[in-house]
């Protein structure tokens, strides 16, 4: 007779809190530093005179801060806003239709009398055991559709996996009743009519679990831009983070930086910080948007390798 | 089948909903399976896939020969397997029991959401931050240590480093899973555990570790699964692919794109190619076989 819990955390037992627990509480704190400091270092080091890392090395504790790093990526602005614009088209518009498809494949094959869905069911799962692998996909995609260098290539290979259309499957079989799809029915509802408006809507906490994993997947998705993505204007943030160390030379040397400009940042130029202030940019939005998704997708990852 | 077409056709709404998923699985998915043919063919980029010479099992007779590479990438891929799911596996169920007893909730919750950040930093960045970490003349290792490794040539320390970051990246995230299986242990049991004089260990070996236990088995044999995948970003960005690292860092995968960044070597890599999708498809069935077998809810199919 478990009772139903808030999925985050455990129950909170009465419990005296005793030398145990502050033993036990200080590991865990030993592990949160263990993790979360390297991400502080990265503040820190943007923030870091360059030449006080040249002697000193990366710290978290520098003498002397400076904003040259930072600005030295402010001044590449327009390829980063390009960049930034690629990442965001492709993680919103490939995350929506991504969700939209899987949700009505997924009911689809979740209709009872539906004979096809057994065959759609064993099709959707083929892919997980069995695939063709890195080159051939290249291979194909490339030479065979000609896509090289186009967006469809970061967007498409993202867009429908076998996992988050079982989590979806899932969640309508088991959070939806069925009887409400019908009673849409006899009321008069077309197929669509009770896909969009009653299902899609009662589907919320699944697409909000799903929607976040995949939106991390392609917000952080390099693989595929390092393969087949040519054309600056193209680049997404993390080609952007991968070519960095040419882009801040190209950028320095090439863009309209004043040479007084230049002599500020010490004449060189303040290639760690420069680094980092971009790594920041670039895992930012992410860390700023997924504690608000975190209820969501503890759910999904419960119900995705459990399947319900 | 007649009713077949009746029913297909009485749920046409359907067939067309689950069109556009089905044309991508297709033209994503589908398609390079039939690609995998190359292994057999020797691949010419004028002809194409389809279009080239077929050669029979010579690309494997290569790939045998070549103990250098294959054996050793293969080797790479499973060692980085075991170390990763063993340690892996024992350190997010210790993290997670350990939140799970701390008393101070509120503290124990907003450590776990700093614990679950690195697993959204992408392998392009987490690079820049072990670089950090590690390098030769600025890093903090060497400089708070007063050595100067140079730790990108030195393969023999990349198992351990390699094991380090994918812990850091990945064991917050991973402890979430078991979280909610002690979320649903009844509370009475360690109520009356503790009525019938049972310590706060004797409470986690009898009560919560047994309760894991399925979970921890699933888990375990649908990993045996991925065996043969690996965690490319990990392998190809964080040793910053430096080729002096291969003997320890290289696996199928980080070989696999490499070769198709360096164009060459299509015949050995597609038979690879092939090997790795082969075994890993008999480790999936496997795997779900004996899954079913145990825990029969939470088998794939």
């Amino acid at each position: 007779m478990a009772k139903k819990k808030d999925l985050d955390l455990a129950p909170s037992r009465k419990e005296k809190a005793g030398v145990g627990q502050y033993i036990l509480t200080f590991f865990l704190l030993l592990y949160t530093l263990f993790a979360f400091l390297p991400v502080v270092l990265t503040f820190v080091a943007a923030f870091t005179d360059e030449k006080y890392i040249t002697q000193h090395g990366f710290t978290f504790f520098p003498e002397k801060w400076s904003l040259n790093g930072v600005n030295a990526v402010l001044r590449y602005g327009k390829r980063l806003l390009t960049s930034y614009g690629v990442t965001i088209f492709v993680t919103v518009f490939g995350t929506l239709v991504g969700l939209l498809v899987m949700s009505m494949f997924a009911y689809s094959i979740s209709r009872k009398d539906f004979r096809l869905s057994r065959f759609l069911s064993v099709y959707l799962l083929i892919p997980m055991l069995f695939n063709g692998g890195q080159l051939s996909g290249y291979i194909v995609f490339t030479t065979y559709y000609h896509l090289k260098d186009s967006l469809w290539l970061l967007i498409l290979p993202l867009m429908v996996t076998t996992m988050n259309v079982i989590i979806l499957r899932t969640y309508i079989a088991n959070s939806i009743p069925a009887e409400l799809m019908e009673a849409a029915k006899i009321d008069g509802a077309g197929e669509y009519r009770t896909f969009f408006q009653i299902t899609l809507p009662l589907m919320k906490p699944s697409l909000a679990a799903v929607g976040f994993m995949m939106a991390t997947a392609y917000w952080n998705d390099w693989q595929n831009a390092l393969l087949y993505i040519t054309t600056d204007s193209k680049k997404p943030l993390q080609l952007l983070l991968i070519n960095i160390q040419k882009s801040i030379e190209f950028l320095l040397n090439n863009s309209n930086v004043p040479a007084s400009a230049r002599a500020a940042m010490g004449g060189t130029i303040p290639q760690y910080s420069a680094t980092m202030t971009t790594v920041i940019i670039v895992i930012g939005p992410i860390m700023v948007a997924y504690p608000f998704f975190q209820k969501y997708f503890v759910k999904g990852l419960t119900v995705g390798s459990v399947k319900g | 089948m007649k009713g077949f077409f009746e029913n297909t056709w009485k749920h046409r709404a359907h067939v067309l909903m689950a069109l556009p998923a089905f044309l991508i699985l297709f033209f994503i998915m589908y398609v390079p399976m039939a690609g995998l043919v190359m292994a057999f063919k020797k691949y010419d980029f004028q002809l194409g896939i389809f279009g080239s010479p077929w050669n029979g099992l010579e690309n494997f007779k290569i790939l045998m020969a070549s103990k250098a590479t294959f054996i050793q990438m293969t080797e790479n891929t499973l060692m980085y397997y075991v170390i990763f799911t063993a340690v892996g596996t024992v350190l997010n169920v210790v993290l997670a029991i350990a939140i799970d007893q701390c008393v101070f909730k509120r503290c124990a919750k907003t450590m776990q959401t700093l614990m679950i950040i690195p697993v959204f930093i992408s392998y392009a960045a987490v690079q820049f931050i072990v670089y950090a970490f590690i390098s030769t003349d600025t890093g903090i290792l060497n400089k708070s240590l007063g050595m100067t490794t140079r730790f990108y040539s030195t393969a023999a320390v990349w198992p351990l480093l390699l094991t380090i970051v994918k812990i850091w990246k990945d064991t917050g995230y991973g402890s979430v899973l078991y979280m909610s299986v002690l979320a649903g242990i009844d509370s009475e049991l360690y109520e009356a555990a503790e009525i019938d004089g049972a310590n706060k260990w004797q409470q986690i070996w009898h009560i919560t570790l047994p309760s894991l236990v399925p979970m921890i088995t699933v888990m375990l044999l649908l990993s045996v699964g991925s065996v043969m995948k690996s965690d490319t970003g990990l392998f190809y960005q964080v040793t910053r692919n430096s080729g002096i690292l291969y003997s320890k860092t290289q696996v199928i995968d980080s070989y696999i794109l490499n070769a198709i960044f360096k164009n060459s070597n299509f015949g050995f890599t597609a038979a690879t190619s092939l090997f790795q999708s082969v075994v890993g498809l008999l480790l999936m069935l496997f795997a779900n076989g004996m899954v079913k077998k145990i825990e029969p809810e939470n088998a794939l199919f």
